[in-house]
């Protein structure tokens, strides 16, 4: 068992690799079901390697494959070094658990597309899960970094993989370029922390930033690095400023959606504030900015949920929104609450997507939820399903959200942290309300086909979306077909994906029962040594945080209470509003234009950023330094005249008074430039 | 370098008499007669990479001016390797486009014969005459195609500019010469190092002068002008071949003179070479990002890219040192199999290099997106390809000598860089085909083996690196 | 003395000479301005006691290579140099720019001649030891070119070879080739 690590990431990539090469010429069956059995034989891998992670004493808890040395020369060794240690062991499970659902439910939902690009898109998601897990096992920056890359690089074609619609190809381009930014500052705390430390690898770096003080009130080199590596996890994992992907990226198909949001990408951003716990406690003061980025990037995202029409954009926002509570409590220094709701995320937003998936799959590609309604009869397992993936994430006791949330919003309060706390539960409200709003305009009430010129209707001519079972009679779904009006609920590969996740949405919080309820936070404690230096006594301090935590069970128990009223509160008013007077929206609207505006149009972050960096940049680029400087003054020689006149003499003149004068100037400013700077000197 | 045979030279002779066996034979062939010219080059070519092989950890030197260490022997199978990729994709293109056979691989064979030279010289005279046959050989190759008026042009303004700047190399060979006496590299350090002549302004003229030599066919800025014009005027495979042999000839004199001769002077050369990779990575980058013709747009990544070999020079320490030959290795690879897919996909009447040509190619031929793929992820340095490992080395280097600010910049750039090869990567997969233009071509089997080959190459360096980089530090460890 | 006033005078010959050749229209009048710049350099080599290098300056250059440029010259039977009106209106022949470049090209001489004089202030301008020792006569010539330059010497063949090989290769007639 020590060397199977490696086949992790190793069996989604040979599904990869033969999808790539040989999937045009597979079956459909084949092709979709090699690549889901790479991704459960990988999630039997990984159970496997954490039970016997388990098993170990928790001292020495990690479990650790070098395949062989990567790069080494000089001082500098880099081992392609695999590690499952409590935290890892988290991700990997969510990773190929949630990833297997995906796939299988894939298998349906793509069911249309033609052969090449059914196998395009299974190659290209095993790709995704194969980096994912690269990134959340390697044992040291630069192998993270391999993944880092290769999901910012495969969440690019996969959103734009209905490229002939515009807008994807845009949003894959807009993923691409926004996660670039957030690269750049993750290869220099990279490069920063190697520069101080002489080493990436993380458990040594959290050895030896152990023994640095913490650096409070002061912006040392580990508060810089630690803000660098943040910043590379906000583009990552979609915060302010670098935010504004995720949104677009529900253009991809709605399962890779569903991967990119819940399993995947999102999450690397706070996995690796977790893996680096050790060096972000040194950072008092990047912590804070982390906590405080977090609880903007929530609220925000939730306000703008609150109006958004689009029912993936909902979604979309709903995660951001989410993922600012997990930065919240990483700021907080709650490592083990953020990736406890970065787990129970994983089930109900992943069952959400694909949810609203199936809802896509049944109206043909409708996806603007006021188009919809009354959906509840015609499409129940959906129905039901999300609306318990709905419960969960709006925090109801006893579901998953429940636990994780409440856990966060309780370390936050204890820390002392006041504000950031009423902002989280601000969040949680109209994380019940948008929400709820969702589940009552998409299922409740009557179905409204036309009400707004649909939103996706310009482009379902030109891409190969789900139109579904209106062309295809579908054979092969034992639905039976449905004419005319009569939409059939997801067929039982989406059906499977569904009720399992619903079943993960439910239980998943028990898991993380806090003490004051009586149960054990087990997930705490088993993430606690993945959060310390090796060396410290994990079990002490662990220890630490339950004698701590009973002592404020009372506040606890406080704070779940309102958390509980709020959910209540949020799904009663999307109920008053949504539900039994549709017209107080409408008034809502009408009496807060500017602020619906507002709200509608995303606080125009789009628009001050394509203002404020976008167009300089590409005017400078192509303007000043393009058509001034290489067209006018090196390519207007060659091709001012037009058509390129094919004679010798013609040539010779605009050779002799054009460029290559100016070539030669410019050399001989380099001349004049090095040998006057040596003089000078 | 104490034993002086002939063993040094024969990698270089066995690439000299397959040029002389080109010319013969072209002169002997009938009219109308097909030759498998481009086979004879292999076999002269492969010949020069065993016996750089077999002298490999010999440290032989011949005449006191060529000496085969292991620096110049990683170099000159970088070169082999470079070759026989071109040789492989000219195949195809030289039937194509009618070039006139002989002269093409005989020219080709010569030029690579100069670049050998110039990796192994020990003596700044060689050097300049190695230059000047590997310059003369490619400005020749860059006008190969005379009925194109873009190409007889671009040849015509090399060659100017080059003979410009071959003048500032030799004034500073002439100054080195008149400062120490010597032109023989070992003596012109032995005597740098023993005399005092920080004070003497001379010595830095040389520098300078040298440098801009240097700079000239590494194109760094501002001594970049030729680039686009010659990159894009001539034809793609001479390109992709131009574009590394010439780079990594000029870096290999570059770095044995700077880094060995001059190393006493490393403090007052640093500044200025700092300056040149600084604009030479920004300008290569930012006016890269405006191209829509791809063999400019390689063009200007080409300039970025001598930027980042200049980081590692600048770095001067035993990474930097390593680090430069890894990434010559590294881009030569990803380069050459870039401009050998598009000028696989050229047809005689078009070159079809415009950005727009490459619409769609994944619906038409999905195997060349893929590995053109490759070859852009590989130039914007990600991971898991050999460009990646490049520029970590590079990097690294940096960091570790201290030049934060060049890390920071190369960075940036890098990054940058990533999204004018990402546009093509957008064009391949995400644009639809223009039905007007051109289907575009079946590939020759030859060249696809090449591609195969030159991918396989670029994984291998990304993923395994561990051995060849093993190599470079050898290597290094020779000279310096 | 007289050594000073002849280097001095060859020089500034050699100089004025080459700046006209550029300066010409008429490629006949610079081909004859060139002839006279390399006879100005023999001069300066027979100055630096290498009367070898001399002869073979005039022999080779002002003999050989430049009977061929004058028969190039009257084949091509270009009396003057074109200059057309594009000529003047280019925007790189615009004052500012020949300005810039003359400045540039005096900013050169200038920083050589400070530096050459700033070397001979401090006394290392040229070190002894040179390789061959003295070389002033042609048996110390050959030896040298045999022994210490050999492979150069031989390099220059295939330098030589490239270039006919180019030359011949640009210069051929178009549809030559079957």
């Amino acid at each position: 068992m020590d060397s199977a690590l490696a086949f992790i990431p190793l069996f989604p990539l040979l599904g990869f690799l033969v999808n790539a090469f040989f999937g045009r010429r597979l079956p459909q069956a084949v092709s979709g079901g090699l690549a889901s059995a790479a991704m459960v034989a990988s999630f039997a891998v990984s159970a496997m390697a954490v039970w016997q992670l388990s098993g170990l004493p928790i001292e020495s808890r990690a479990i650790e494959q070098k395949v062989y040395t990567w790069i080494a020369s000089g001082d500098l060794a880099i081992d392609l070094t695999f590690r499952v240690d409590p935290l890892s062991a988290v991700m990997i499970l969510v990773i190929t658990g949630i990833g297997s659902l995906i796939h299988i439910y894939s298998t349906s939902y793509m069911h249309d597309e033609s052969g090449c690009e059914f196998a395009r898109y299974f190659s290209y998601l095993n790709l995704f899960a194969s980096f994912m897990l690269v990134l959340v096992l390697g044992a040291s920056f630069p192998v993270m970094f391999v993944g880092w890359e290769g999901v910012g690089l495969c969440s690019y074609l996969l959103i734009g993989f209905w490229f002939k619609k515009k807008s994807a190809a845009d949003a894959g381009k807009k993923a691409f370029v926004v996660n670039r930014i957030g690269d750049y500052a993750f290869i220099l705390g990279m490069l920063a922390l190697f520069a101080q430390f002489g080493t990436l690898d993380f458990q040594q770096l959290a050895t030896r930033i152990a023994g640095m003080p913490v650096e409070t009130g002061v912006f040392g080199l580990l508060s810089v690095a630690a803000l660098l590596l943040f910043i590379g996890a906000t583009g990552k994992s979609a915060q302010i400023p670098l935010y504004v992907w995720l949104p677009d990226a529900m253009e991809g198909p709605t399962p890779v959606s569903a991967l990119i949001h819940a399993a995947t990408m999102v999450t690397a951003g706070v996995y690796m504030i977790g893996r680096n716990a050790v060096l972000f406690s040194h950072a008092p003061e990047t912590l804070t900015i982390v906590a405080v980025v977090g609880a903007l990037t929530a609220l925000m995202a939730g306000t703008i949920g609150l109006v958004q029409n689009d029912i993936k954009r909902v979604l979309a926002y709903s995660t951001v929104s989410q993922l600012g509570l997990m930065f919240l409590a990483m700021g907080v220094g709650a490592f083990g609450a953020g990736i406890f709701h970065l787990y129970t995320h994983a089930f109900f937003k992943a069952l959400l997507f694909l949810g609203s998936g199936a809802v896509i799959h049944a109206l043909h590609g409708e996806q603007d939820i006021r188009n919809m309604g009354g959906l509840k009869r015609e499409l129940p397992i959906t129905y039901w399903t999300f609306l318990i993936g709905s419960l969960a994430i709006a925090g109801v006791p006893l579901l998953s959200g429940f636990f994780s949330k409440d856990e966060i919003l309780y370390e936050t309060f204890h820390q002392g942290h006041v504000l950031l706390w009423v902002m989280g539960a601000l969040t949680s409200l109209l994380t019940a309300t948008y929400m709820f709003r969702l589940v009552f305009l998409t299922f409740h009430g009557e179905r409204t086909p036309h009400a707004v010129p649909s939103h996706s209707a310009h482009a379902a001519p030109s891409h190969p979306a789900p139109s579904h079972a209106a062309a295809h009679p579908a054979p092969s779904h034992s639905a039976p077909s449905h004419s005319g009006s009569h939409l059939h609920d997801a067929p039982p590969a989406m059906a499977f994906a569904l009720i399992v996740l619903a079943i993960g949405s439910v239980l998943a919080g028990y898991v993380g029962v806090p003490h004051a309820l009586g149960g054990h936070n087990q997930l705490a404690a088993w993430l606690a040594p993945s959060f310390q230096a090796i060396g410290a006594s994990a079990g002490e301090v662990a220890e630490g945080a339950v004698a701590a935590e009973e002592s404020a069970a009372a506040l606890e128990l406080t704070l779940m209470l309102v958390s509980s009223l709020i959910a209540v509160a949020g799904i009663s008013i999307a109920a008053t509003i949504w539900l039994k007077r549709r017209a107080i929206a409408e008034a809502m609207a009408r009496n807060y234009p500017g602020l619906h505006r507002l709200l509608l149009n995303k606080y125009y972050v789009d628009e001050v950023y394509n203002a404020a960096i976008v167009q300089p940049i590409r005017i400078g680029s192509e303007e000043a330094l393009w058509r001034r400087f290489d067209v006018n003054v090196v390519d207007g020689a060659v091709n001012g005249a037009g058509a390129i006149v094919a004679s010798w003499a013609g040539m010779m003149r605009r050779l002799q008074t054009g460029s290559v004068r100016s070539y030669a100037g410019s050399m001989f400013v380099g001349v004049v430039v090095i040998l006057g700077y040596y003089l000078w000197k | 370098m104490l034993d002086s045979n002939l063993h040094a030279i024969v990698p270089l002779l066995c690439v000299i008499l397959s040029a002389l066996a080109v010319m013969a034979a072209e002169a002997f062939r009938s009219p109308g007669e097909d030759m498998p010219l481009g086979g004879l080059g292999l076999v002269g070519l492969i010949g020069a990479g065993a016996s750089a092989v077999a002298l490999w950890g010999r440290n032989a030197s011949s005449f006191n001016v060529i000496v085969a260490d292991n620096f110049s022997l990683f170099i000159t199978l970088l070169l082999v390797v470079v070759g026989v990729l071109t040789i492989m994709f000219s195949g195809p293109v030289v039937a194509r486009d009618g070039l006139p056979k002989g002269e093409y691989y005989a020219l080709l064979l010569f030029s690579i014969a100069g670049m050998i030279m110039m990796a192994m010289a020990n003596d700044l005279l060689v050097v300049f005459i190695a230059l000047e046959i590997l310059s003369l050989a490619v400005y020749v190759l860059t006008g190969i195609r005379r009925d194109d008026a873009r190409a007889t042009e671009a040849a015509f303004k090399y060659f100017l500019l080059g003979a410009f700047s071959s003048a500032f190399f030799l004034y500073g060979i002439a100054f080195t010469f008149g400062l120490s006496g010597s032109t023989r590299l070992d003596r012109v350090g032995a005597f740098l190092a023993a005399q005092s002549m920080s004070d003497n302004p001379l010595i830095l003229v040389a520098i300078g002068l040298l440098l801009v030599g240097f700079a000239f066919k590494i194109s760094a800025v501002p001594f970049h002008m030729w680039t686009p014009d010659a990159y894009e005027g001539a034809p793609a495979v001479v390109t992709g071949f131009m574009s590394t042999g010439v780079k990594a000839a000029a870096f290999a004199a570059f770095t044995r003179v700077f880094l060995s001769t001059f190393e006493p002077f490393t403090g007052d050369w640093a500044p200025m070479v700092w300056a040149l990779a600084v604009v030479t990575m920004i300008l290569g980058t930012v006016v890269g990002v405006a191209q829509s013709n791809l063999k400019r747009m390689l063009a200007y990544s080409s300039i970025a890219h001598g930027g980042y070999l200049l980081v590692g020079l600048v770095s001067a320490n035993d990474i930097g040192k390593a680090a430069i030959l890894f990434y010559l290795l590294a881009y030569a690879v990803t380069n050459v199999a870039a401009f050998g897919v598009i000028a696989l996909l050229g047809t005689k009447d078009r070159p079809n290099d415009e950005l727009r040509d490459f619409a769609g190619l994944w619906h038409t031929r999905p195997a060349l997106a893929a590995l053109m793929t490759v070859c852009l992820l590989s130039l914007g340095g990600l991971p898991p390809t050999a460009g990646f490992i490049g520029k970590w080395y590079v990097f690294s280097a940096a960091v570790s000598a201290g030049y934060y600010d060049l890390a920071i910049i190369g960075v940036l750039t890098s990054v940058i860089s990533v999204f004018f090869y990402l546009r093509v990567v957008v064009m391949m997969y995400m644009v639809e085909r223009d039905a007007a233009l051109t289907p575009p071509v079946k590939i020759a089997g030859l060249g696809m083996a090449a591609l195969v080959a030159s991918i396989v190459a670029i994984f291998y360096l990304g993923i395994l690196p561990s051995r060849v980089l093993t190599f470079a530090s050898q290597s290094i460890s020779t000279i310096f | 003395m007289s050594e000073t006033l002849i280097f001095y005078a060859l020089s500034g010959l050699a100089i004025g000479a080459s700046a006209l050749v550029i300066g010409q229209r008429n490629p006949m009048y610079s081909v004859l301005m060139l002839i006279a710049s390399f006879g100005a350099l023999a001069g300066l080599y027979i100055q630096l006691d290498a009367p070898f290098v001399a002869v073979a300056q005039i022999i080779i250059y002002a003999g050989a290579i430049m009977v061929l440029f004058l028969f190039v010259v009257m084949l091509l039977n270009a009396p003057k140099e074109d200059g057309a009106d594009w000529d003047q209106s280019h925007p790189l022949r615009l004052p500012a720019v020949t300005r810039l470049g003359s400045m540039l090209a005096v900013l050169l001489v200038v920083q050589l001649t400070w530096a050459l004089t700033e070397a001979s202030n401090i006394g290392g301008a040229v070190s002894g030891g040179h390789d061959g020792g003295t070389v002033s006569s042609v048996r110390q010539l050959g030896r040298t070119l045999f022994t210490d330059y050999v492979f150069a010497f031989e390099a220059t063949s295939i330098l030589i070879l490239v270039a006919m090989v180019g030359a011949v290769m640009l210069a051929r007639r178009e549809g030559e080739r079957s």
